[in-house]
């Protein structure tokens, strides 16, 4: 099951930029290729912090550790660099792009991806129907203004169709499943397990509050994250614990511990 | 102390003495017509920041009236291997039309209209010809009702000196399916153009109509005054674009009015990319009920480049929409003012009215003031009007950069897309692509 190491991450800290405001702190954890794993935490734990800053986000500056994906140190990276090694981040609240169609952004991606080699728009145009297709989508779908004046449930399955086009060897998943209904949920679910069976080598971190999302992606590993760091890890039964208790229970222990 | 007085405007070129010289063999109500103009310019103070409608457009810096000469206006040859190559080719990408017009320094070159259209009674032609050929059509609307000398002191200018221009007459109930392509291109460096378009659409009639106007850098100030009137008699669908790519130096003045008459659609677009100065006046007016007029504007600025856009909606009438959204991206040292009023008038009900100004600042340096404005005077109307000036959004530059797109590419993606919504609003064939081609290159002009 477990492949080679993907991603290592060791002792991450980071804060706001321009603030003084610490989120994570001294945060490890590493991921095999091939694995789903599972980060679960209350809000304001840092979990979504987590998944920006791995990505790049200019708003959050790190102040200690390394992130090493697939032997390269990811933090000295912009975040398209990030993104033509093999990341990908689902956005949480995907950003609406007025005036630039889903298909025009995504062909100006996988040109970006390829470099400087032109770009055959026939076969551009054939993989993202045929990944259309995959994820179920009207094809019109693509000619839409990226994420502009989109439900919650397009607004995700867009991040998939992003996702299924770009292949990415690592992709992080920042409550995907938020604003959802349940038949959106299974959607959206269907689609990244889809792309997992194409290419089962695929690893995925799934950010999540809530254990529904992993009745439709099943974890390998679960971790539990409070206060910026992983206070826990396990198999599913970690979600399942968790779902019967509450995070109540680690909040407690932070605090005995601070004592 | 003398006892004259000196006059705003007046210059070695532009003068009582110019207008006359136009004047020779001309008919005696388009002399009385120019000699009008004349003393409404003469009468006219030249605008100063003080009034509200150039409070951010300082002629005393900005127009060098002094240094002017009036353009020559001996006619060409009509043998497009002599024409520049920019002109050339932006008459290549407009081979799909129903008819074009080619302007240069002023002075129609070429003329052509598709046969069968002719035979069905449409014109194009030279508005000096027209003058001459159809002195009834142009009698009854040039410089009156339209853009009438009394509007202001540029627009008196232009009505007392311009040296030509393009008629457009579409009779009843015929529709073009193809635009009509005009292309204006200005070489002369320091001298003043002033020309006229009249666009007549009768009733039930359909056309679009683009309207370009070109030129390279030019060594020193160069005037281009443009005035523009387009009538839609009842029930007539006409879409007017306007697309300027002009190069340094070069002070774009286009005063545009149009009349939008019972049940009748004028659509409007103005393009500004280029010229150093470029100003803007228009009036769209709805003088019947069912009128509709939908105004796009979009501009891109760099270095200093000055956008000055005046717009009134004046609802005459009541039971008619008016719709405005004007873009902008400004990069550089470059700066934009919009001023845009609604004026309902007395007695317009059921009036809907519209008003959207944005700005995109691309550069701390680069500035946007807009000033919208609601005037009204019923009270069963519904109108708006809005106004936003932002930076590029971090959060959005992020989004696009996590999917591959190194930050000057996401900055690209992002202001095409910004202005794109304009363009999409008027589909017009050969538009959209060759002003995105523009804009593209501008960009990429940026690094």
């Amino acid at each position: 099951m477990s492949g080679t190491p993907i991603l290592k991450i060791r002792n991450l800290q980071a804060k706001v930029a321009d603030e003084d405001l610490q989120i994570l702190n001294g945060l490890d954890l590493e991921l095999n290729s091939g694995e789903i794993h599972a980060i679960m935490g209350p809000n304001g734990s840092g979990k979504s912090t987590l998944a920006k800053v791995l990505m790049g986000h200019p708003g959050y500056e790190v102040t200690a550790g390394s992130v090493d994906f697939n032997g390269e140190e990811v933090l000295e990276m912009e975040p398209d660099e990030r993104s033509q090694a093999g990341m990908f981040l689902a956005f949480q609240y995907p950003v609406e792009i007025p005036g630039v169609s889903i298909a025009n952004f995504l062909r100006t991606a996988v040109q970006a991806h390829q470099g400087e080699e032109e770009l055959d728009l026939f076969e551009f145009q054939d993989l993202l129907m045929e990944k259309m297709a995959l994820l179920e989508m009207d094809p019109a779908f693509a000619e839409r203004p990226v994420n502009d004046g989109f439900s919650g449930g397009e607004k995700k399955r867009n991040e998939i169709l992003q996702m299924a086009v770009l292949q990415p060897s690592l992709a992080l998943m920042d409550e995907t499943d938020s604003g959802l209904d349940i038949d959106a949920l299974q959607v959206v679910s269907n689609g990244v397990n889809k792309l997992r069976e194409e290419n089962p080598d695929m690893t995925v971190l799934l950010i999540t509050h809530y254990q529904r999302l992993l009745n439709y992606i099943k974890p390998d590993h679960v971790h539990v994250m409070v206060d910026g760091k992983i206070v826990q890890s396990g198999g599913p039964e970690v979600a399942l614990q968790l779902e019967e208790e509450g995070y109540k229970s680690w909040r407690e222990i932070e605090a005995a511990q601070a004592d | 102390m003398s006892d004259t007085k000196t006059i705003e405007g007046v210059t070695d070129a532009i003068n009582r003495e110019a207008v006359q010289a136009r004047t020779a063999g001309e008919p005696a109500w388009l002399a009385s017509r120019r000699m009008h103009a004349w003393e409404v310019y003469e009468d006219t103070p030249m605008p100063t920041t003080r009034l509200e409608e150039w409070r951010y457009t300082d002629l005393t810096e900005k127009l060098l009236l002094d240094s002017l000469h009036l353009g020559s206006v001996e006619a060409r040859p009509d043998d497009p291997s002599t024409f520049p190559a920019g002109l050339r080719q932006a008459m290549d990408e407009d081979r799909e039309a129903s008819g074009h017009l080619v302007l240069i320094d002023g002075a129609v070159v070429h003329t052509d209209i598709r046969e069968d259209l002719s035979g069905k009674g449409v014109i194009l032609c030279s508005l000096r010809e027209a003058v001459e050929k159809h002195p009834e059509l142009v009698e009854t609307h040039l410089a009156t009702a339209a853009v009438p000398p009394e509007e202001g002191k540029f627009q008196a200018l232009n009505a007392a000196l311009w040296t030509d221009g393009v008629f457009f007459y579409v009779p009843r109930g015929v529709r073009l399916d193809l635009p009509v392509r005009v292309t204006r291109w200005i070489s002369e460096s320091g001298a003043a153009f002033f020309s006229r378009t009249l666009i007549v659409a009768e009733p039930t009639s359909q056309v679009s109509y683009v309207d370009e106007i070109l030129s390279d850098d030019l060594a020193a100030q160069t005037l281009t005054s443009s005035a523009v009137e387009v009538i839609t008699q009842d029930g007539a669908q006409v879409q007017y674009v306007a697309v300027q790519r002009m190069g340094r130096n070069a002070f774009y003045l286009s005063q545009q009015r149009t009349l939008a008459y019972r049940d009748s659609t004028l659509d409007t677009l103005n393009v500004n990319l280029g010229g150093s100065v470029t100003r803007v006046d228009l009036n769209a007016r709805l003088m019947g009920p069912g009128a509709n007029s939908d105004m796009l504007g979009l501009y891109f600025g760099d270095a200093d480049q000055h956008f000055d856009h005046n717009t009134s909606q004046d609802h005459v009438a009541g039971h008619a929409n008016s719709d405005l959204l004007y873009k902008g991206a400004l990069d550089e040292g470059s700066r934009a003012v919009f001023r845009g009023v609604i004026r309902v008038h007395e007695g317009a009900q059921q009036t809907d009215a519209y008003q959207t100004n944005r700005n995109l600042l691309l550069s701390d340096e680069a500035r946007a003031d807009s000033l919208p404005n609601l005037e009204i005077a019923a009270d069963d109307v519904k109108c708006s009007h809005g106004a936003t000036v932002g930076q590029l959004d971090e959060e959005s530059l992020f989004y696009l950069m996590s999917r591959g797109l190194p930050q000057a590419k996401a900055e690209r993606l992002v202001v095409l897309g910004f202005l794109g919504e304009v363009l999409s609003r008027l589909p017009l064939g050969g538009v959209q692509e060759k002003v995105t081609r523009a804009i593209e290159e501008k960009l990429a002009s940026h690094g």
